[in-house]
């Protein structure tokens, strides 16, 4: 009877080994992460792609907002450190930076006073430190953002004040820059 | 033969803890990083640049394109204020007040993610265009049969979720309180 009850606490401690095990892996392992999504539907880097509203009754893997419109750029900063330039339409706008891990590494949104201009630029840490010692260029007013990795992918949404304004604000993200800054 | 099936114990309780206690963290999540009110829960460390491991094999595991910590956060319901799971054939009140945010959208999806709102109407709630009582508080109805003030048609058979998202909330800030209020879910009939 003991031993039973030692071998089931010894399941127990095992049990919660394997949880963490679980937990801990499972981002490594898994195949169908947002981050993926984005690369299939972002083949090409320093291209902005407009990303295919939520409609009722078809699927909606991203789980997008049916309200918003939404542009994915995906950079290589291996090319150089990257950048998200453009004019967006009076209303709420917000750009966040997703690495591989589908982790957002930063965030903003017009309302924190930035308006309607989007300057954003994306560098690795070496980018940075060349950045810092002045061996760059950048235009005054650019949003520094650093990666550590090199693979990243650019996401705006934006929230037009009417539904039927979506298509123009949709085409509008559509010409948002996307490309490497030549060092 | 008494050692096989003390092995046999081990081994069994070790996937039902493991393999259990990670599906329960990864859905429920409420001990684990998920925060619930009422009968909402959000994963409010999603957005962040270092979220915690369960928050990240919880993104992992859904797939979705969460938003930045600044861009705002999103609330799911799965049931309604009793408990009980939210069923299409079912009028459901959205009744009460939201977190200060710039805007929010309420909708009402199939556990897959998949809009379940009638096709040629709106397909969510937009807080921009709801009608409020005096205090600001709304009341929204999602069914399939007419509802007064502001109703969402949905169509379909089964359960489904509302997902509430606040975009550009003053929830990480502290302003308005720690304690976040958010709107009861009322079944008012099936």
């Amino acid at each position: 009877m003991v031993r039973s009850a030692l071998f089931a606490i010894g399941g127990l401690l095992l049990g919660l080994v394997l949880h963490l095990v679980v937990i801990l892996n499972l981002p490594a392992v898994a195949n169908t992460t947002a981050f993926g999504q984005l690369l299939a539907i972002t083949p090409t880097t320093n291209k902005t792609v407009p990303l295919v509203g939520a409609t009722a009754g078809v699927g909606n893997p991203l789980r997008l907002d049916p309200d918003l419109s939404y542009a994915a750029c995906r950079l290589d900063l291996r090319n150089g450190p990257g950048e998200v330039t453009g004019s967006l339409p009076v209303s709420f706008w917000s750009v966040a930076v997703y690495d591989p891990s589908g982790t957002v590494i930063y965030s903003t949104t017009n309302r924190d006073g930035i308006g309607q201009s989007l300057d954003l630029g994306v560098f690795d840490p070496a980018q940075t430190r060349l950045l810092a010692e002045q061996k760059i260029d950048v235009n005054a007013g650019l949003l520094i953002v650093e990666s550590r990795s090199d693979d990243v992918v650019v996401v705006v949404r934006l929230a037009p004040s009417q539904p039927a304004e979506q298509p123009r604000y949709t085409q509008q993200l559509g010409k948002l820059n996307c490309r490497n800054i030549k060092l | 033969m008494r050692f096989l099936l003390n092995v046999f114990l081990l081994l069994a309780i070790a996937l039902a803890v493991g393999f259990g206690l990670s599906w329960y963290a990864l859905t429920d999540g409420r001990l684990f990083g998920a925060t619930q009110v009422g009968p909402w829960t959000a994963w409010l460390r999603a957005g962040s640049p270092a979220p915690d491991p369960y928050t990240r094999a919880f993104l992992t595991r859904s797939g979705v394109l969460q938003l930045g910590q600044s861009e705002g956060v999103q609330f799911v319901a799965t049931t309604d204020s009793d408990g009980q799971a939210l069923d299409r054939n079912c009028r459901y009140r959205i009744d009460g007040a939201t977190p200060t945010a710039t805007f929010w959208t309420l909708a009402p999806t199939s556990p897959d993610g998949t809009l379940i709102a009638s096709a040629g109407g709106d397909p969510e709630f937009r807080s921009t265009r709801v009608a409020r009582a005096n205090d600001g508080s709304v009341q929204l109805y999602v069914s399939k049969a007419l509802s007064p003030l502001n109703w969402l048609e949905i169509g379909g058979e089964g359960p489904f979720w509302l997902v509430l998202t606040l975009y550009d909330t003053a929830l990480f800030s502290g302003i308005g309180g720690s304690q976040i209020i958010m709107p009861a879910v009322l079944r008012e009939g099936c």
